[in-house]
């Protein structure tokens, strides 16, 4: 930031040069004097105006790497809060960290500067013009005051609007994208006409309502405008009436024809850090009504670091509640289980009954409402876990890579073996190599399950979750994975929510929820 | 060629030609007024100096009132324009966008499926969202150019009060400062800008790829490898945007160095003409060079219009078509090298991976050209497919105009009517995205009852029954059942459990490595 009041510092000091060659200039004119004292002026003036060039160019390189310094820490810390903290819908964390986070670009690139010139310029402009002219120094300070009481009110009647605006930009883009991505209905319903109604409709509502709040916002700069106007026509006429000596009233001071035209030269700079800073003032807005939903990501609580369990533990469920927000019921109810160590616990049940809300419980992704869950005595800690969910994560690289995210120091034997072990046989060019896409094009849903199980088996955890390990497989298929899952349990205390009987054979204990 | 985009943005201007007309008067106001306004402050200080000095007569002869009083009317003026200024045209640029947006939808729903559909969450988000949002500058900026002139055309007025060549000095100075201001902006802003808005796209599309399995990152400690992984696509983006704010920069200063020349130039040569002329001029022509800045601002933005232009072209080159009418008779299906007379079913079994979903969607024509119109077949697609919204919503897709009772009666027939009789909103209970706030087995229901609502002679049902309990099924099944002997609707039906086979009349095997499993499962493209 001392770098930054320096360009500011300057940026006056050149501002106050220019209305100074300006207003001597003119008057070398008037009074007939030489042309070195007007070369000398009009010199001024041309190194006044390089200098503010070249402060205004190293101001925009310097707002551009703070912003980019804040917005990396606040991208660090809000990367932790989604991915380590409680769970959020997709949707909102996506925009949290891509649109919230670039919100605070104009912030740091545009908005701190202004406000740093709007705080310091005017008041030193106003004093150098007190040197000239008292009377036009207090004709400036009088019109600047009202102007800043206009503008305070201006925002924040439109703070609060512009906030409500943010979060309904934010569902717009949520609605195209949801609806981008459901595509496919869409079209097999030929619903394309419908959809796209739906969508004017929603995007014009929410023109009509930026409008309103545009039409607030804008009266602070018009206030502005109104105020920079004014001062600079009550400077040109009192000036003028003092040089006529034609007052109506008396005045301490009688001007010439340097300090009028001084004065009136820099009355316009006085205005233009407040300009500037009502041309910033909406990226304000934008990144405090960004600020205000990244806000309400929780940071997730420092874990200690902690050995990881060598053995399979006991897991007991004691009195179990989970209630989602927003839920018409709680998805679990006083459930209890205990898991002895090193043994297999099918959860079956009917769709809805909390098999899947279990499992996620020990990674902290449903919310524990009431009741205690146990890993050999301590709370449950995500490295302990090795998981396999419905949905599994597909990242654009090859198969290898894909398998290895549950261990990313893997040898390729290791990679090779839990892919054959789950019966992830390839027959694409270039078999694990294989480059997948975002989408996992090229996968049927049950080799991604197969996936996603090979990446549970890398994984050395004493604890194996597995969601409907066996869903979406052909029977042939399906006991090729139960003799994996036999392969993969040994050793570890494993929970498998499942509607497959065969895969409820396998274990050592039956839960019926 | 002619850009789509380019047509969009005609009919929208002529939409909107009374706000943009009045932007762009008011934007003349507002130069005219900002130049008038301190030349002639100027010109009265210096020629009130001049009379004060020659004494009491000369002052009194002096005429205050007119200056003084067209002084406070510009002020007023400005202010006024000003503000009508920027209230029509963001208001117009607004209600355009507004209107483009679905516009890029409905040409995307239209493209070819192998574009639409393949098409990231990330990449949609950049070309919906950013892309439509950088062609606001179009709307915008449109009054820039009037107000510069405006600006411009009064400074030279007043300059060439004070003769010619004052008014040459002005002129050539903001000459120069239009096309540097240009030259830079081609140069070096065009390039950052449009790096700007693919590298959002990117950064868009890898975080969505990280949120979307936030569940594994943490099962596998990936959550600091998460953060990292965005901060590194993060930093491209800033350097693209340090690039575009240093070219920012050089057309800031190249404003200011010149604005410092042409108003020397201007007292110089206007000099000859007495003191108040010359404060006339140099006032003029710093305000003259000034009212270009948002010219030179319109040319910096331009970069990442044009290049969102050339991304939205792409798609809006589709337009949608008429949707072809039903036949009238229920038409023949033929898949697998199977063919289905009207009211038959048809079991697809076999190992997952075969391409037994790939086989339906070309059916669909979600895949390669469909040989029947869509309006044939009613979907159960295998990830369910819903949208953010309603019960209602989601069943609506199948029939826009359907009444609850008809709602309630094939959430019946889909065995999920108790369960959404008992949320307390009904059917108007919010599903959040994807239906999250259903189980799998609810959502996959919940679909089966949208096809269910669709009038169509044919269903195409995937895996209807996954996710779901032995008892819940049967009672699925046993619907289905009943639902086709009813209406006499044909299915084909793609299912790994017997249970809801049994209902098919033929059943078609296929293997891993069946010949038209393959031919089938690579899209025939046209």
């Amino acid at each position: 930031m001392g770098r930054a009041r320096l360009f500011v510092l300057l940026d006056g000091v050149a501002a106050i040069g220019f209305a100074a060659g300006l207003a001597f200039g003119v008057d070398a004119v008037a009074s007939g004097r030489g042309p070195l004292t007007l070369g000398l002026c009009l010199f001024a003036i041309i190194l006044a105006g390089g200098l503010r060039g070249w402060l205004a160019r190293a101001a925009s390189e310097a707002g551009a790497r703070a912003a980019a310094q804040a917005k990396a820490a606040a991208r660090a810390d809000l990367a932790r809060s989604v991915f380590a903290g409680p769970r959020r819908p997709t949707g909102q964390a996506v925009t949290a960290l891509v649109e919230g986070v670039e919100a605070l670009d104009g912030h740091f690139a545009r908005f701190l500067p202004a406000r740093l010139s709007a705080a310091v310029l005017p008041l030193m402009m106003i004093a150098v013009a007190a040197i000239a002219s008292p009377i036009c120094a207090g004709i400036l300070l009088a019109t600047l005051m009202p102007f800043i009481a206009a503008m305070i009110l201006a925002g924040t009647a439109a703070a609060a609007e512009s906030r409500a605006q943010f979060l309904a930009l934010e569902r717009l883009s949520g609605l195209f994208l949801d609806r981008v991505r459901a595509l496919p209905t869409v079209l097999a319903f030929q619903a394309e006409g419908t959809t796209t109604a739906a969508l004017r409709r929603s995007a014009s509502e929410l023109a009509e309502r930026t409008i309103r709040v545009l039409r607030v916002a804008f009266i602070s700069s018009a206030a502005l405008e109104f105020f920079a106007a004014l001062s600079v026509a009550l400077v040109a006429v009192y000036c003028g009436f003092n040089l006529l000596r034609l007052l109506p009233f008396p005045v301490p001071e009688t001007l010439d024809l340097k300090r009028a035209f001084f004065v009136l030269a820099l009355a316009p700079e006085i205005y233009a850090p407040m300009r500037r800073l009502a041309a910033a003032y909406h990226d304000r807005q934008a990144a405090e009504a960004a600020s205000a939903s990244l806000a309400t990501f929780e940071r997730p609580e420092e874990k200690p670091v902690a050995t990881p369990l060598t053995q399979a533990p006991t897991i007991r469920f004691e009195g179990v509640t989970v209630r989602y927000p927003d839920a018409d019921a709680p998805a679990l109810d006083g459930f209890d289980l205990v898991a002895q160590a090193g043994t297999i616990t099918a959860l079956v049940g009917p769709s809805g009954a909390g098999k899947s809300s279990l499992l996620n419980l020990l990674l902290e992704l449903a919310p524990l409402t009431g009741g205690k869950v146990l890993i050999d005595g301590a709370p449950p800690r995500a490295a302990d876990i090795a998981w396999a969910g419905q949905s599994p994560l597909i990242l654009p690289a090859s198969i290898a890579d894909n398998i290895a995210l549950s261990r990313r120091d893997a040898p390729r034997a290791d990679i090779e073996a839990a892919a054959k072990a789950v019966g992830l046989v390839l027959d694409r060019p270039g078999g694990l190599d294989f480059m997948l896409d975002e989408r996992g094009s090229g996968l049927s849903g049950g080799e991604r399950r197969r996936l996603s199980l090979a990446r549970a088996l890398l994984k050395p955890a004493p604890i194996l979750l597995l969601d409907e390990p066996t869903a979406n497989l052909d029977a042939l298929a399906e006991e090729r994975m139960l003799a994996a899952i036999r392969v993969a349990a040994k050793g570890r205390t494993t929970l498998i929510a499942t509607h497959s009987e065969a895969v409820a054979a396998l274990a050592d204990q039956v839960i019926r929820l | 060629m002619t850009s789509p985009l380019d047509d969009l943005i005609r009919a929208q201007k002529r939409q909107r030609a009374g706000a943009l007309r009045l932007a762009i008067a008011s934007a003349v106001v507002v130069g005219a007024a900002s130049t008038i306004l301190l030349g002639l402050s100027g010109w009265f200080i210096v020629a009130s100096a001049a009379a004060g000095l020659a004494g009491l007569a000369a002052a009194h002869a002096f005429n205050v009132l007119i200056p003084s009083a067209m002084i406070r009317l510009l002020a007023i003026l400005r202010t006024a324009a000003r503000y009508g200024e920027r209230l029509s045209g963001h208001a117009a640029a607004l209600r355009a966008l507004a209107a483009i947006r679905p516009a890029v939808f409905e040409s995307l729903a239209a493209a070819p499926p192998s574009q639409s559909l393949t098409l990231s969450r990330g990449e949609a988000s950049a070309r919906l969202v950013q892309d439509v949002d950088a062609i606001e500058t179009r709307f915008v900026r449109l009054s820039a150019p009037w107000s510069a002139v405006a600006g411009l055309g009064s400074g030279l007025v007043m300059a060439a009060l004070a003769g010619w060549l004052p008014a040459l000095v002005i002129l050539l100075a903001a000459g120069a400062a239009i096309l540097i201001a240009r030259a830079v902006a081609r140069r070096f802003s065009t390039p950052a800008r449009a790096a700007v808005q693919t590298r959002v796209g990117a950064l868009k599309e890898t975080t969505a790829a990280l949120v979307a399995a936030s569940a594994e990152l943490r099962a596998y400690g990936l959550d600091a490898w998460a953060g990292e992984t965005l901060n590194a696509r993060a930093a491209q983006l800033d350097a693209a945007r340090l690039a575009a704010a240093r070219a920012q920069g050089l057309i800031l200063m190249s404003q200011a160095t010149l604005l410092g020349v042409a108003v020397a130039a201007a007292v110089v040569s206007a000099a000859p003409a007495g003191a108040p002329l010359a404060a006339l001029a140099g006032l003029a022509a710093a305000m003259s060079v000034d009212a270009l800045s948002g010219l030179a601002h319109a040319f910096d933005q331009d970069g990442a219009a044009r290049e969102a232009r050339d991304r939205l072209d792409t798609i809006l080159r589709h337009r949608p078509q008429a949707i072809a009418p039903r036949p009238e008779t229920p038409p023949s299906v033929t898949i697998l090298g199977q063919t289905l007379r009207p009211g038959e079913r048809l079991a697809v079994v076999g190992p997952s991976g075969c391409g037994k979903t790939s086989a339906v969607e070309a059916l669909l024509g979600l895949r390669g050209q469909a040989a029947l119109p869509r309006s044939t077949f009613a979907w159960l697609p295998q990830d369910a497919g819903l949208i953010a919204g309603t019960v209602r919503d989601n069943l609506r897709l199948a029939a826009p105009k359907a009444t609850d009772a008809q709602l309630w009666d094939v959430l019946e027939a889909a065995a999920l009517a108790d369960r959404i009789r008992t949320a307390p909103q009904g059917l108007a209970a919010y599903l959040g995205d994807d239906g999250e706030r259903l189980s799998g087995g609810e959502r996959r229901r919940l679909a089966l009852a949208r096809a269910y609502l669709r009038d169509a002679p044919w269903l195409l049902l995937d895996e209807p029954t996954e996710g779901l309990d032995a008892a819940t099924e049967m009672l699925v099944v046993d619907r289905l059942q009943e639902r086709l002997d009813r209406t006499g609707q044909g299915l084909v039906l793609v299912s790994h459990r017997a249970a809801p086979t049994a209902v098919c009349g033929r059943r078609v095997e296929m293997g891993a490595n069946a010949p038209n499993a393959k031919k089938l499962a690579i899209p025939a493209e046209a």
